[in-house]
């Protein structure tokens, strides 16, 4: 872990109110704390509350018990210090891809030329350059992802939110944009909190994994999975195929448990 | 092989392709109304037979004969364009306020607080029994009758609003406040876009509605437009007249309803049944 935390999460529970039914505690006393540019995966069950905990960062949902810090000081709605990246893209479907990229730019009055420029280049950056003009209804889900990340990078957050953005990615797509990921965190060095139920994916891509247990989400247990990310073979190394297993023995409980309770 | 074709050939032939495409969709709108040509057909086999008297039901031909010749006396135009004209004005109308106001419904809860029970109340409500209080209150002529359109079409509008509203992906909404837009903005930018789908379905509905309750409202008060006229020929047992109108109507009727549906298209050029065929 970095030096400096970036995000504070300090006795976090969290109860879903649904009309009509019973509370559902979702996060129960969960305590956490993210290094400066930091890439740590929240991983665990289906239904386990690792989305909530992300859109409790996020801003999204309220934050009711206990207190979540960003950079010092409590989270108190959405901003663009912290950009968010969903499983299902979540692109303004009426919007071209270049529109799509453009909407965080106006936001920040930015000058048209200087839009322009910054949208192209991550347009480039994601390996969408020719799809400008397309709607996202026209392109593939792979390409859809890519959109919606060089939509967030715009507006340089400080912070990358997200949620289990490769799962809905056939297997070839997901690895190649795994890939991708790694490559762009490496050059713009953000804050990641990477949202999975992947085991492989989360020991790949972060330096630390929060495993959750199933409902009510706590955190089980912290891995640090340091893994030689610059070698493009260490997915085979036994060391990687050692920590995946050991991963998925601290999931697998909860998993098997998450499904006999009917959260997956 | 092009190097061999000459440039006539060349030109003619994506033309002529282009003659054959416009043959077959000729016969396949053929095909789509036939029943509907069948029908007319049967209308002037029926009052030339002699089972009816031309003044039951006068032949189609002499009530063609009928239109054509409102059409040269300017008489049509005159009575076509006050009913459109108010039918189409209080489309306008009921549109905007009624998008506006079912938006609002979803994100203001005193917006909501007003108009919910009022929307209850109203919608399933007969409201040309309001026509006497209309008259009353605004008199005869063009306020009373588009407020009567507006009054009519706009439940359709506001229900269809706040339905689309209410469904909008709660994740377009976060993108957007994380990417920096206000409240103000994603009413207009995220919103009012992503709900625009089940809005026109909202207005297609609306606009027949609006024609109508103008044809129904003419009728009941009098005066210029197509309801007024055939109300007008009907006292002097004007058979073809009465008959002429039915076919102004549902002609003008047509259009509109194909209007909107090219404006949906045009508007949804982005939306997934823009890809593909449609039945509107």
């Amino acid at each position: 872990m970095s030096s400096t935390a970036h995000i504070v999460i300090d006795r976090v529970s969290h109860e879903y109110r649904p009309a009509r039914r019973r509370p559902v505690l979702a996060l129960d006393d969960v305590s956490l704390a993210v290094g400066d540019r930091e890439f740590l995966a929240l991983l665990g069950p289906s239904g386990c509350g690792k989305s909530t905990l992300l859109y409790l960062v996020g801003g999204f949902l309220p934050v009711e018990e206990g207190t979540i810090q960003v950079e010092g000081r409590p989270v108190d709605g959405p901003g663009p210090d912290r950009g968010i990246v969903f499983q299902h893209f979540a692109l303004f479907p009426w919007k071209t891809v270049i529109q799509n990229v453009l909407y965080g730019l106006e936001k920040k009055g930015l000058p048209r030329e200087e839009r322009l420029r910054v949208a192209h280049e991550f347009i480039e950056l994601v390996g969408l350059a020719g799809f400008e003009d397309s709607y996202p209804a026209q392109l593939s889900g792979g390409m859809k992802q890519r959109a919606a990340i060089a939509r967030t990078l715009t507006i340089d957050p400080s912070i990358l939110l997200m949620d289990e953005p490769f799962g809905a990615l056939d297997a070839q797509t997901r690895s190649l944009m795994q890939a991708e990921l790694l490559r762009i965190w490496q050059r713009s060095r953000k804050t990641v909190i990477f949202v999975t139920h992947d085991v492989h994916e989360a020991v790949f891509l972060a330096e630390r994994i929060a495993v959750m247990s199933a409902r009510p989400g706590r955190i089980k247990e912290i891995v640090d999975a340091r893994v030689d990310r610059h070698d493009p073979e260490v997915q085979r190394t036994p060391q990687f195929l050692e920590m995946v297993d050991h991963v998925w023995n601290l999931v697998r409980a909860e998993a098997i448990q998450a499904q006999r309770s009917g959260a997956a | 092989m092009s190097e061999l074709d000459t440039p006539l050939l060349a030109r003619s032939a994506p033309s002529s392709f282009r003659f054959d495409a416009a043959l077959v969709s000729v016969g396949r709108r053929a095909g789509a109304i036939a029943s509907l040509l069948a029908l007319l057909v049967a209308w002037e086999a029926a009052s030339r037979s002699g089972i009816v008297t031309p003044f039951l039901l006068p032949p189609l031909s002499a009530v063609l004969n009928r239109v054509a010749e409102d059409a040269m006396s300017g008489e049509l135009a005159l009575n076509l364009g006050q009913t459109l004209y108010r039918a189409i004005a209080g489309f306008a109308i009921a549109g905007a306020a009624g998008v506006v106001i079912g938006i609002l419904m979803t994100r203001r809860p005193w917006v909501r607080w007003f108009f919910d029970p009022i929307v209850s109340v109203g919608f399933p409500m007969p409201k040309i029994a309001f026509l006497p209080i209309f008259m009353l209150w605004l008199g005869l002529y063009d306020v009373s009758k588009i407020s009567m359109a507006v009054f009519n079409a706009i439940f359709p509008v506001i229900a269809a609003t706040m339905a689309a509203a209410e469904g909008v992906d709660r994740h377009l909404l976060w993108s957007a406040r994380s990417l920096g837009a206000n409240e103000r903005q994603l009413l207009r930018e995220i919103i009012l876009p992503a709900a625009l789908p089940q809005i026109l379905t909202g207005l297609q509905v609306a606009l027949p509605i609006s024609m109508i309750v103008m044809i129904v409202t003419e009728m009941l008060m009098g005066g210029q437009g197509l309801g007024g006229a055939m109300i007008a020929a009907s006292r002097f047992a004007d058979s073809p007249g009465v008959f002429a109108g039915i076919v102004e109507i549902a002609v003008a009727g047509l259009c509109l309803v194909k209007g909107i549906a090219v404006l949906r298209r045009h508007l949804l050029a982005w939306h997934q049944e823009a890809q593909e065929p449609t039945t509107v």
